[in-house]
């Protein structure tokens, strides 16, 4: 429908949705060097897509939800003497395999889609 | 307003949960450190917390799942922890009082099938039944009505007393009445008028206990816990949901009652002319024809809903 519509520019835009898809994937990432908290982990996700990616906090939210409710990722709350308390979230043993399973499976539909559009030699 | 005042705003309509709460907390201290981070980028007060907001997105679908877990979680509580409100005393009383009912049936068994036989043991049987199946069943009585549960709130003990004395009458003058009509039997007076004399043993002690609880329920206040009130109210929007409208409802309980004084009418005449055999047929009618009305005001409500739809998007 999105695309009927969509004016073309011939300038690339970041597809939200297709990022979408990988929150889980891309919340992993962020946490396999530390553990971090929601603002650290959505700032990361801004500076990295160069604040073109439109993404709601709640999408995260939800997220940080799914994958603790499934053991993928465990919170505790930080020590803060200050203000509000942090919820830092740090990954499993099992994320970390989750992670690592899906990096596999985008690479390889990655080179799928970039076989399936690629022009015809004639 | 500040972060902590927007948050409590966009989950004012939750139920709180400690998940909630927790929830909450998070969103507090991530949403300070956002607004923060973009006024350092130049961004003015307000336009910060507006920005950061915006970003947030909606709540609604998050704040649904973790509130309903908690109106779960409360309606289980409440439905099954009423063994908190039995105290230890309370609880040794009512397994007491039971014992007591058991040890009056018992001996009542023991005399009914014990050597003596004849009617000169049915006082005996009754007399040991009124005492002790009596005693308990009026022991629990008080202990019911001044038992705090989930559900309700405990009856004053000076109200429960007063049923205490209307049950009281009301098991002692049916013992009397039994006596009496057995002691009639034994002594086959059956041709005197035992049977309106039995009857008029009824006077002294059952009426009065009858009268006096039927006047302590009609006076009765509402003692169930707000949350009880909170479910019953609910309960009732939905019926009207159902009906549609308030008015309908009332109009379907008009056309009920009307049907159901006619299906009297039409038992008390049936009686008369055709007899008890066919009579009781006028209640089924009247049975079908309020499912048939009800059918009717429920596709009402329905097509109501579906003009409301079409009228909307007609707009």
């Amino acid at each position: 429908m999105e695309n009927s519509i969509r004016s073309i520019s011939m300038e690339p835009k970041l597809s939200s949705d297709l990022l979408r898809g990988h929150t889980d994937t891309i919340v992993l990432g962020s946490l396999l060097k530390q553990d971090r908290y929601g603002f650290e982990i959505y700032n990361r996700i801004l500076g990295r897509t160069g604040e073109q990616y439109e993404l709601k906090e709640t999408t995260l939210y939800s997220s940080y939800k799914r994958l603790e409710r499934d053991g993928y990722i465990t919170s505790y709350w930080g020590d803060e003497t200050q203000g509000a308390r942090r919820k830092y979230y740090r990954i499993t043993e099992t994320g970390r395999g989750l992670y690592a399973q899906n990096k596999i499976d985008l690479e390889f539909t990655q080179r799928i889609i970039r076989d399936l559009l690629k022009e015809d030699e004639e | 307003m500040n972060t902590r005042q927007q948050i409590e705003a966009l989950f004012s309509g939750y139920e709180k949960s400690t998940e909630l709460a927790d929830f909450m907390e998070e969103l507090e201290s991530n949403l300070n450190d956002r607004v923060a981070f973009l006024k350092q980028k130049g961004l003015g007060g307000q336009e910060a917390l507006d920005k950061a907001l915006a970003e947030l997105g909606d709540v609604s679908a998050l704040a649904d799942e973790l509130s309903l877990k908690r109106k779960q979680e409360v309606i289980s509580e409440m439905y099954m922890k009423t063994r908190n409100y039995i105290s230890p005393p309370r609880m040794a009383l009512y397994v007491a009082l039971g014992a007591l009912i058991g040890f009056g049936a018992i001996v009542g068994g023991v005399i009914a099938f014990g050597p003596a036989q004849g009617y000169d043991i049915a006082p005996a049987i009754l007399g040991t039944l009124m005492i002790f199946c009596g005693g308990g069943i009026l022991g629990l009585i008080f202990l019911g009505l001044t038992q705090e549960t989930a559900s309700k709130m405990a009856m004053p003990w000076k109200r429960a007393l007063w049923y205490l004395l209307a049950a009281a009458l009301v098991i002692f003058g049916l013992s009397v009445t039994a006596m009496v009509y057995v002691n009639y039997i034994y002594f086959d007076l059956a041709e005197a008028p035992y049977l309106s004399e039995t009857l008029a043993t009824l006077i002294p002690f059952f009426l009065p206990g009858a009268a006096l609880g039927i006047f302590l329920i009609l006076t009765e206040k509402d003692l169930s816990k707000p949350w009880v009130a909170k479910l019953r109210k609910e309960a009732l929007e939905s019926a009207h949901e159902r009906f549609g409208s308030p008015v309908q409802q009332e109009r379907f309980g008009l056309i009920c009652g009307a049907i159901w004084i006619a299906a009297i009418a039409a038992f008390i005449l049936l009686s008369i002319t055709v007899g008890f055999k066919f009579s009781w047929l006028a209640f089924v009618a009247a049975l079908v024809a309020q499912l048939l009305v009800q059918a009717a005001f429920s596709k009402d409500a329905a097509g109501g809903a579906k003009d409301g739809v079409a009228r909307k998007q007609a707009q």
